[in-house]
């Protein structure tokens, strides 16, 4: 998380946004948000239906898989990888989506 | 007129922090000798190491992983041991300034410990060609009988901040070794980069 953080100069770069899903509370991640100093947003899924959508949710487990996905302006996935974040192949990436959404 | 991608990032999150597992050694070498002695990193770093009893530490790829390190075992009994690192992404999120990176940096460092840390000094120093921050604290465990005296160097590289650190640990009624932390600056004071970092060719 800290690891998104310190990019978000660089998200910022490539015209991209970062947001967190958890199945925690709302209440768990404020307190989780200010221990880290994050800045950016964290959504609280307790029913979980978005990681469901995003396949990151193992049947029978009450929390999502660690998954880095990333969507483009129209919707359409074009980066998924689970556990730890990648955090040099995740910027390569969106430097080069931001290259191709540049283009003419 | 330009457009611009709104892509989004999203994450399923399991757990909330993510510890790393340290391993000694690795299959090759990421490392080779110069003609003066010092060691030339996967091309990218350059330093004097430190002598042979020190053992390189590496610890595997993910999230807050320093680059890699040296420990050494010291005698006495448990948990007599001594180890530092360079970290190019050490603790914390506040790339501009020293201060706020200490303070973000303190509140996770050692956190499986659950230390009560006493800051000993502060100062400013030069390192990696630039002004630094360096700060030395010692915590103790009481409960388990043990106490730590570390240092902590931030410098930076390009934007954003990097950091170099050396823990000791003793038990309680144990003295430090001191030795180690001129080691330590020695391969602090003599660290460089010899290329520009990935985020600084992005």
């Amino acid at each position: 998380m800290e690891g998104h953080e310190r990019n978000l100069y660089l998200y910022d770069r490539f015209n991209a946004r970062v947001l967190g899903v958890s199945r925690d509370d709302v209440i768990t991640l404020k307190y989780f948000a200010k221990s880290l100093d994050l800045t950016f947003p964290l959504l609280s899924n307790v029913t979980s239906f978005l990681g469901v959508s995003l396949y990151a949710q193992p049947e029978g487990r009450p929390i999502f898989s660690r998954r880095t996905i990333i969507i483009d302006q129209k919707g359409v996935i074009r980066y998924v990888r689970d556990g730890s974040p990648d955090f040099k192949d995740i910027l390569l990436f969106l430097k080069k989506l931001n290259q191709e959404g540049g283009k003419p | 007129m330009r457009r611009h991608l709104r892509m989004l990032l999203c994450f399923a999150l399991v757990g909330m922090m993510l510890s790393a597992c340290a391993t000694t050694g690795t299959t090759e070498k990421p490392y080779k000798f110069s003609q003066q002695g010092t060691v030339i990193w996967e091309d990218e770093f350059e330093f004097v190491p430190p002598p042979p009893d020190w053992k390189l530490l590496r610890v595997e790829e993910g999230e807050n992983d320093i680059n890699f390190g040296f420990l050494r075992s010291d005698p006495g009994p448990f948990p007599s041991l001594t180890t530092f690192a360079y970290d190019e992404e050490p603790f914390g999120c506040t790339a501009a300034s020293f201060e706020g990176r200490e303070r973000e940096f303190f509140r996770r460092f050692l956190f499986n410990a659950i230390l009560q840390f006493q800051i000993l000094e502060r100062r400013k120093v030069q390192v990696v060609g630039g002004e630094g921050l360096q700060v030395d604290v010692e915590g103790k465990d009481p409960v388990k009988g043990e106490k730590v005296r570390a240092r902590v160097v931030f410098g930076k590289r390009g934007d954003r901040v990097v950091g170099f650190y050396i823990t000791q640990w003793r038990p309680m009624d144990g003295s430090y070794d001191l030795s180690a932390f001129d080691i330590f600056g020695k391969f602090v004071s003599s660290f460089k980069f010899l290329k520009k970092s990935f985020y600084e060719t992005l």
